[in-house]
């Protein structure tokens, strides 16, 4: 995505491409037979370059089709009758990392992100109000699962009943994913702060890739350069000429 | 009257019950060890002790021989919060290191995959790990982006992908922390494996091991990587709600074996919790190694002249050694 335009970028597609599996979803990496979270980025890159044919749309029902599984069946009963403190709503359904697994922050983010690019383009057999639905129950989940201080945990704002510490760069991947809803303003300013205080170069990427699509100025970067090629990625797709954009919920179809 | 999820846990294991009785009857049931496992609980009043010494000391008395072996050392780093001690000291990784260069190791690495954060090298920096062991970059090893490769047979799971690097060294050591454990009352050695599964694959968390069951997975873990190591930073642990917002405990100690529940049984009676109560070990006693006091060869110091109880939260007082 951060080299969208250069042939490396088309070579990298390819690839991609291969590791769609027969039901519409993509594996992690070519060696690993398992349906996963970067599906969702998939899509979105299939967006970004246009190709809106029959892996996007496989990969957009397959998203549509996945969801966290929330505790189980006796927790669920319990905490719906109240005989259970499960510390968030265990009827929201997120996306989880990887099938029959909870919804977390992150793939709940990118999926909202791909599922909203995609919104004018549902697929065969998908209605546009079970993706708006699907969207709204995603957004919610995002929500209830905010920390007390206004950030993001991993998935969770408390454990045992004790609240949990937001982390930068869930919070800055909630924001992303929670892109035109309302109600941010103190989300916002806490991922300002948060950039201009982390010491981890992929929190500060996403921070800025966050305060961008939200309208804001992140602070100019540290100009280290991290042994991590995933943070130099992300860093180039946050730059000021970077293609942040690609992540902008509206901004495809 | 709500109930936590832990407390609640009695009446929703039931479920669970079938699982684990396939797990302790299953096909992968391991051989029962025989004998006894021989432990080295070494003091160190602090991290600035010559920790290679006592470390050599305590291989020895556990009879270890890694010459031409390929090692991989497995800390615990988790998540960085300068306000307690969450991850295993540095120094002690740094002591490991030389300790089993020293020995005669063919190769040295250093592997974690942490569970929550997602940035790696920044959370070695900010642990030190990265400015104070030399060639750090070099020699270490993100374990949530390693190469992968399937291995048969993980609980109910059927296969479980593993890092390459974990899966081809001839020995891991796990340098764990000793400390407390708000879901499986205490995080020791082998709990520590939670960080040898990829996150790219499984997720920050891993949440997949938490479907599995905590205290399962732990087990399976270690029934997987069983050419294994352990020494357990006690110098200083965490008591209270571990293994992240629990209170720092100085103990003073080392706790070493090549039997991974041994090593945890003995760490638990040095922390005043009963093993026989800490639900992974009563799972691993007898299939993976042995738990009981009186099979398990204790060097160095008595475990009465360290023991400190660490302060428990509600919900693992049960599980208090007499």
């Amino acid at each position: 995505m951060a080299l969208h335009g250069h042939p490396e970028a088309d070579r990298a597609w390819t690839l991609l491409k291969s590791w769609q599996m027969a039901n519409g979803a993509w594996r992690p990496s070519g060696d690993v037979q398992i349906a996963g979270w970067g599906t969702a980025l998939c899509v979105t890159l299939a967006t970004v370059r246009g190709e809106f044919g029959g892996p996007l749309e496989q990969g957009v029902k397959w998203l549509l089709e996945s969801a966290g599984v929330e505790s189980n069946f006796i927790n669920r009963a319990a905490a719906r009758v109240g005989l259970l403190n499960a510390e968030r709503d265990l009827s929201l359904k997120g996306w989880p990392w990887k099938p029959g697994t909870s919804s977390w922050v992150e793939p709940t983010a990118h999926t909202l992100v791909a599922l909203q690019r995609t919104a004018s383009k549902a697929p065969k057999g998908t209605s546009a109000d079970e993706l708006k639905e699907r969207v709204r129950m995603g957004e919610a989940q995002l929500l209830d699962v905010r920390c007390a201080d206004g950030g993001w945990n991993y998935g969770s704002r408390a454990a045992l009943g004790v609240d949990l510490p937001s982390y930068p760069e869930t919070t800055a991947l909630a924001l992303i994913g929670l892109q035109g809803h309302p109600d941010l303003a103190h989300s916002i300013e806490l991922a300002a702060r948060m950039a201009r205080e982390t010491p981890s170069a992929m929190a500060a990427a996403w921070l800025a890739i966050a305060l961008r699509v939200h309208g804001a100025e992140p602070p100019a970067p540290s100009g280290d350069v991290s042994p991590d090629v995933l943070v130099t990625a992300v860093e180039a797709l946050g730059a000021p000429a970077g293609n942040y954009a690609f992540l902008k919920a509206g901004g495809a179809a | 009257m709500t109930i936590s999820r832990r407390e609640f846990l009695p009446v929703a294991g039931a479920a669970l019950l079938s699982g684990v009785a396939g797990f302790q009857g299953g096909r992968r049931r391991s051989a029962k060890p025989a004998g006894s496992s021989a432990v080295a609980v070494v003091k160190a009043a602090s991290y600035s002790n010559d920790l290679v010494n006592r470390m050599l000391a305590g291989i020895r008395e556990c009879k270890l021989d890694v010459r031409g072996m390929k090692v991989l050392l497995k800390p615990n780093l988790v998540e960085f919060d300068p306000a307690t001690c969450i991850n295993t000291n540095v120094a002690v990784i740094a002591a490991a290191l030389e300790a089993f260069q020293t020995l005669g190791a063919a190769e040295v690495r250093i592997g974690e995959g942490p569970g929550h954060r997602r940035d790696t090298y920044a959370l070695a920096e900010m642990a030190r790990y990265r400015s104070e062991i030399p060639k750090f970059d070099s020699l270490f090893v993100d374990l949530n982006r390693d190469d992968v490769s399937p291995v048969q047979g993980f609980a109910d799971r059927g296969e479980i992908y593993l890092p390459n690097t974990a899966l081809r060294a001839d020995l891991i050591v796990s340098l764990a922390k000793m400390k407390t454990h708000h879901w499986a009352g205490a995080t020791l050695s082998m709990k520590n494996y939670f960080g040898l599964v990829p996150g790219a694959v499984y997720g920050w968390p891993k949440n997949e091991l938490h479907h599995v069951g905590i205290d399962r997975s732990i087990v399976e873990l270690s029934r997987i990587f069983r050419r294994s190591f352990a020494i357990v930073d006690g110098i200083i642990g965490m008591e209270g709600n571990g293994p992240i917002q629990g209170t720092p405990k100085p103990v003073g100690v080392l706790v070493m074996g090549s039997d991974l529940p041994s090593v945890d049984a003995t760490c638990c009676r040095i922390m005043g919790i009963d093993p026989s109560r800490v639900e992974y070990l009563k799972m691993a006693s007898d299939r993976l190694g042995i738990t009981e006091d009186a099979r398990i060869e204790q060097r160095g110091e008595r475990i009465q002249s360290v023991r400190t109880n660490f302060n428990l939260i509600p919900q693992f007082h049960q599980i208090r050694l007499a």
